[in-house]
């Protein structure tokens, strides 16, 4: 009995030991970051951004202040106080560290997750349109993606940031509010487009040259139904490898833009503004850098090695990558009809 | 006991009268020469006529001078005002409406054009004309007004001679403060023709020891010895002094820490802003007498609330905040940093008299918000990004939520915050985070600026409550109108008390500021002026 495609790909990702940790890694921090209202109320009775600087708790049965009268947070007291202030506090406020972490993780991967949907599914867009209508139309989206490719993704998402971290957004009905956590969605989304556009318009324009989309205009398939139902089934596997790939540049990005202060907006918690306002206290509580960062460094291996393995499964041949640091993209790639 | 002979006797008092002259003329006491370098977190305004901040006017308290000045003096002695570019303090009339001055002889501008007396009316249109934050300070000069409208032009109440250097100013009234005023750089003499717009990328010709030069907006500017100094000033104003350091290269270095970093690691020489509260145990620890020294500041930090609109529209949703902030709290933002106080006169103020309106208590405030119901709870919180400001902007939001408000907080970066809050077309000016270091050492330079009606303007606006209570103006212009006394000053106290309990903001204390100096200067001649903070003619290297 002959296997199917999908089944193959299953069959090598589950011989991949690798991935399979990878993959278990970040359901854990999936996990870990769903628990947040969980132990938020639970244990830590705090919210997450709940100050406490004046306040006091019994750690091991002696008082102890959350702030000390200088400034200086406390530190992890670990299950000390029942679970409050398990990391200890994360600054001058006084807010629990654990519960910032936990939500603070929240934020990033919906921003991470949200921002690879949205520039995965203008890319594809833009790749069907350009690859498939060809002529002018694929002229004008090639050289728009060109103009958004030639500046560092960096530069231009905290230009982007900038100029809207103060008014927010207004086009035509669509009205951002700034601090909302969808600016730096739709910022990292639209970067991070003719990253995942280029390579899949490349390989629209292949297949467009199969026999099988000659049979199916042969059959008086239209525009439509030629792009979404021959050719869109044909980009999957590229298309879910860029997905996690650009899912893991996203949180990253999230992370630089919140650092420099145009991404999640104060108080509310990502792992990027965490080691921004963290880095502070460099000097006396390096935990508070520490911790997000690990955090995001793991987040982000966990999804760099699983799509690297996703990709190897699903298409032993390809060589795809999504090189942005450097702002080049080798297309190496097979297509498979 | 001998008794010295009359040569030698003479010979010593020449020799002192020598060196005590040019003790105060050209500050040759002390080792001369050498760059010294200096960090600001912000880039400040730089033009005279519109600069409104302790970094601006610590800028150029060195650069331009108003006819009158203030000591080069630490601590109550600076705050002294004493004659700048006039001759000697103002003759003014029994009426007290008439102010008189002389311009001193043979000044000049540091690109050589003489200065006038007429410069100074020149100047003072230029201040309406820029729409500076410090003209209404001026607008009690007769005239004023009907220049402001466009109905004059010129200000008729400011007569001037330039071949005797007699300037005389006409008030509509009797003013308290006026003799502060003049010393403040608002008035500082800039040359006529100075362009009716900001010029702080292309500052004008200086008078003072230094000319500011090479000015890189947001980034840096530098200060090289004003060439008509030594040749023309110095000799005319030998009471001010020249300063020691041949040029001062300033950088904007917005990263606190990293100002820090940079004196210890002698790369800057001062830091212009408070140690970051993260650093300040450390520094007092390693550095505390030898480059480090605590310094105090006549200031209020408060949030302020708008109460043109709800749901600061209702006193009692604004006495219900002041309830809500906790001063102890804000204590630790600061690492103690801060001395806690309600009111809008900070401890050294005449007139402080230290009273507790709204002790803090959550659960009242919670009480008060429910009671008053307010028909917008959704507000935006404006904090700057400086910290521990920013911190303090943080805080305010969690607690403005947590007595039942729907905060959003927007922090903008130093370089624009006030001219953001104080632009009445900016959105959503709800409530936010300021502070206010003393002008001139009056108790009236916390309430006409911050706190009367007239002060509220479209742009560059100081009365970020615009909060406007006629009675109480009525109260603010009658002792403005008189020289300070006890009586004053207790009147002064009940003003206080009167604003705290319509509570347009909510006060939480007044800032202690520090001098961090690098290891080659020689912090002990270093001058702390309570207005102008750090004085740059007082840095000498060892």
């Amino acid at each position: 009995m002959s296997r199917g495609p999908a089944s193959l790909a299953w069959r090598r990702l589950r011989g991949n030991r690798v991935a399979l940790a990878a993959a278990a890694l970040f359901v854990l921090i999936v996990v870990f970051c769903l628990a947040a209202p969980l132990w938020s109320s639970g244990v830590a009775e705090s919210g997450p951004n709940a100050t406490h600087t004046v306040e006091k708790i019994e750690v091991d049965g002696q008082q102890r202040e959350v702030v000390s009268p200088d400034g200086t947070p406390i530190g992890p007291v670990w299950f000390g106080a029942g679970g409050k202030f398990f990391l200890g506090a994360d600054g001058r406020l006084g807010r629990d560290e654990m519960v910032r972490l936990m939500y603070g993780g929240r934020t990033s991967l919906i921003v991470g997750f949200s921002a690879g949907l949205l520039a995965t599914l203008l890319a594809v867009a833009a790749a069907l349109l350009a690859g498939y209508y060809r002529g002018r139309t694929d002229t004008a989206i090639a050289r728009l993606l060109d103009l958004a490719w030639s500046f560092p993704v960096l530069l231009l998402a905290i230009a982007l940031g900038a100029a809207l971290a103060a008014g927010g957004l207004k086009l035509g009905p669509i009205e951002i509010q700034s601090g909302s956590i969808l600016l730096p969605i739709l910022i990292i989304g639209l970067v991070y487009t003719p990253y995942v556009a280029r390579p899949l318009r490349g390989e629209v324009l292949a297949l467009r040259e199969k026999e099988f989309m000659e049979a199916a205009t042969a059959q008086g398939a239209g525009p439509a139904r030629l792009m979404l139902r021959e050719l869109l089934p044909n980009l999957w596997s590229t298309i879910v490898v860029f997905f996690t790939l650009v899912v893991a540049q996203s949180l990253l990005l999230e992370a630089a833009l919140s650092y420099v202060g145009v991404g999640v907006q104060a108080p509310d918690p990502s792992w990027g503004a965490m080691i921004s306002s963290g880095f502070k206290l460099l000097y006396t509580s390096p935990l508070l850098t520490i911790l997000p960062g690990a955090m995001i460094l793991l987040t982000v291996l966990s999804l760099n090695v699983f799509g690297d393995a996703l990709r190897d499964a699903l298409d032993p041949r390809s060589r795809a990558d999504l090189e942005v640091h450097t702002g080049s993209y080798e297309p190496e790639r097979e297509v498979v009809a | 006991m001998k008794k010295l002979g009359v040569i030698p006797a003479m010979i010593v008092l020449t020799v002192a009268a020598v060196l005590g002259l040019a003790a105060c003329g050209s500050s040759s006491d002390g080792k001369k020469g050498g760059t010294l370098t200096v960090s600001y977190a912000s880039f400040p305004e730089l033009d005279p006529q519109l600069s409104y901040s302790s970094e601006g006017w610590s800028a150029i308290y060195n650069t331009y001078i108003p006819l009158l000045t203030y000591a080069h003096a630490d601590g109550p002695a600076g705050s002294e005002v004493v004659p700048g570019l006039a001759e000697d303090l103002p003759t003014i009339s029994e009426d007290e409406k008439t102010y008189t001055l002389k311009l001193r002889k043979g000044l000049k501008y540091s690109d050589g054009t003489p200065v006038k007396a007429s410069d100074f009316r020149s100047t003072v249109e230029r201040l309406f004309e820029v729409e500076s934050g410090g003209s209404p300070f001026y607008s009690d000069i007769v005239g004023a007004e009907d220049f402001l409208e466009g109905k004059a032009d010129s200000i008729s109440g400011i007569t001037t001679d330039d071949a005797s250097g007699e300037i005389t100013i006409e008030l509509n009234g009797p003013s308290g403060t006026f003799v502060n005023e003049l010393a403040m750089p608002f008035v500082a003499l800039v040359p006529p023709g100075t362009p009716a717009k900001p010029v702080n990328n292309t500052p004008p010709p200086a008078t003072g020891p230094y000319e500011l030069t090479d000015v890189k907006p947001g980034r840096s500017w530098s200060y090289a010895r004003n060439p008509q100094w030594e040749k023309a000033n110095a000799g005319a104003m030998p009471d001010l002094p020249g300063g020691h350091v041949d040029k001062i290269e300033v950088t904007v270095v917005s990263n606190q820490s990293t100002q820090v970093n940079d004196v210890e690691q002698g790369k800057a020489n001062w830091m212009f802003d408070p140690i970051p509260p993260d650093r300040i145990a450390e520094i007092k620890q390693r550095y505390d007498g030898t480059q480090y020294r605590p310094e105090s500041s006549i200031s209020t930090y408060f949030f302020w609330v708008n109460t043109t609109r709800p749901p600061f529209d209702d006193v009692q949703v604004r006495q219900a905040v002041n309830h809500a902030v906790d001063p102890a709290a804000l204590e630790r933002i600061y690492a103690g940093e801060i001395i806690p106080s309600q009111q809008i006169l900070p401890p050294d103020m005449p007139g402080y008299e230290k009273f507790e309106l709204y002790p803090h208590d959550v659960a009242k405030a919670k009480a008060m918000i429910e009671q008053a119901d307010p028909a917008d709870r959704e507000i935006t919180v404006w904090t700057i990004a400086l910290d521990p400001n920013d911190v303090a902007g943080e805080y305010y939001e969690s607690i403005l939520d947590e007595i039942g408000f729907d905060a959003t907080l927007k922090t903008v970066n130093p370089d624009n915050y006030f001219t953001l809050i104080g632009n009445e077309s900016t959105p959503d000016l709800d409530t936010g985070w300021a502070n206010w270091f003393e002008d001139y050492p009056h108790p009236n330079d916390f309430f006409e600026p911050l706190l009367a009606g007239t002060s509220i303007a479209p742009t560059n606006n100081t009365n970020l409550a615009r909060f406007a209570d006629p009675k109480l103006d009525a109260k603010m212009t009658e002792l403005g109108a008189e020289p300070l006394s006890p009586e004053i000053e207790t009147g002064y106290a009940e003003l206080d008390k009167a604003y705290m309990e319509q509570a347009p903001w909510a006060p939480y204390g007044s800032r202690r500021l520090s001098l961090f100096v690098s290891d080659d200067i020689d912090m002990e001649n270093v001058i702390w002026n309570p207005t102008f903070s750090g004085d740059l003619t007082s840095f000498q290297f060892k």
